[in-house]
């Protein structure tokens, strides 16, 4: 009998040069936190990308979806390198637009406009992560 | 704005671990160094951007003085910035979490205001290893 997968794997790309790296990595927290707890893992991106295997197992076994600040996508890449296709990505930048530009990388300049910012954005993994595992068990029953 | 001399600025760059505290502490370390204590003579850069090779980044490890701030003993930020080509001065949380036995520093989500002081003293650790690297060949490959 094959495994039911439950859960699904996300990997932000946390970029600290930009706002939109900040707001991917708290919308993932929001997203593992209060949106879909217990049907999502995070996985380390610079673990995962140090080459640590639990991590690259997880990616390889679970739908997984990177969360990128910007187009150039680098959790995309690293996911895909290590553990093949993934299955569901979300660009901030994307999202948010201009918006992000007037947001902090710092929690402690967080403003409304942040908190708004990072909520449109968990709204929108959330949904991702419905459409994956969705998919995930339609696969597995065909 | 930066320093108008010919310094190179000091990179600092966080693993930015997404699990614990930890991570958010050299993260939000990581700001307070090039935001708030040395603005003209730090700054940081996506790891992810540099692990996936983008020139600029590479060239900016291998040429500018690094430090990398880790959360956990896996020493993620030094492992990928050496790998990138750079040779960077680490340094770590846990030596700094040691000095505080039963902090209750937050969580990989936000700091409490334990946290924000021990991130402080992590980012004076930084601020101060980076005015010694400004300038230097110490923290280049």
């Amino acid at each position: 009998m094959s495994e039911e997968i439950t859960k699904a794997g996300i990997i932000s790309c946390s970029g600290e040069a930009i706002p939109e790296g900040t707001i991917a990595r708290l919308a993932v927290r929001h997203v593992l936190e209060s949106l879909r707890p217990g049907k999502t893992v995070t996985l380390c991106l610079p673990l995962f990308l140090a080459g640590e295997e639990g991590e690259q197992n997880f990616a390889k076994t679970h739908p997984t979806i990177a969360i990128d600040g910007c187009p150039k996508q680098c959790a995309k890449w690293g996911t895909e390198k290590h553990s093949g296709s993934i299955g569901g990505e979300i660009v901030v930048s994307e999202i948010l637009g201009t918006t992000a530009t007037s947001c902090s990388r710092s929690l402690r300049g967080a403003s409304q406009v942040d908190k708004d910012a990072v909520l449109a954005v968990a709204e929108k993994i959330a949904a991702e992560v419905d459409r994956v595992l969705a998919h995930a068990g339609l696969a597995k029953s065909s | 704005m930066k320093d108008k001399t010919n310094k190179k600025p000091v990179l600092v760059i966080p693993c930015s671990g997404i699990g614990k505290v930890h991570g958010l502490l050299t993260r939000e370390a990581t700001y307070l160094v090039t935001d708030e204590m040395a603005p003209e003579q730090t700054e940081t850069m996506c790891l992810g951007l540099l692990v996936k090779g983008e020139a600029d980044a590479v060239e900016a490890v291998k040429n500018q003085p690094c430090i990398t701030i880790d959360g956990c003993p896996k020493m993620c930020a030094e492992k990928n910035v050496k790998s990138a080509g750079g040779n960077p001065i680490v340094v770590e949380v846990i030596d700094t979490l040691k000095k505080h036995p039963g902090a209750k520093p937050g969580s990989a989500t936000d700091l409490s205001d334990e946290g924000w002081d021990i991130a402080r003293e992590i980012a004076t650790k930084a601020a101060d290893t980076a005015a010694r690297l400004y300038g230097g060949n110490e923290g280049i490959r």
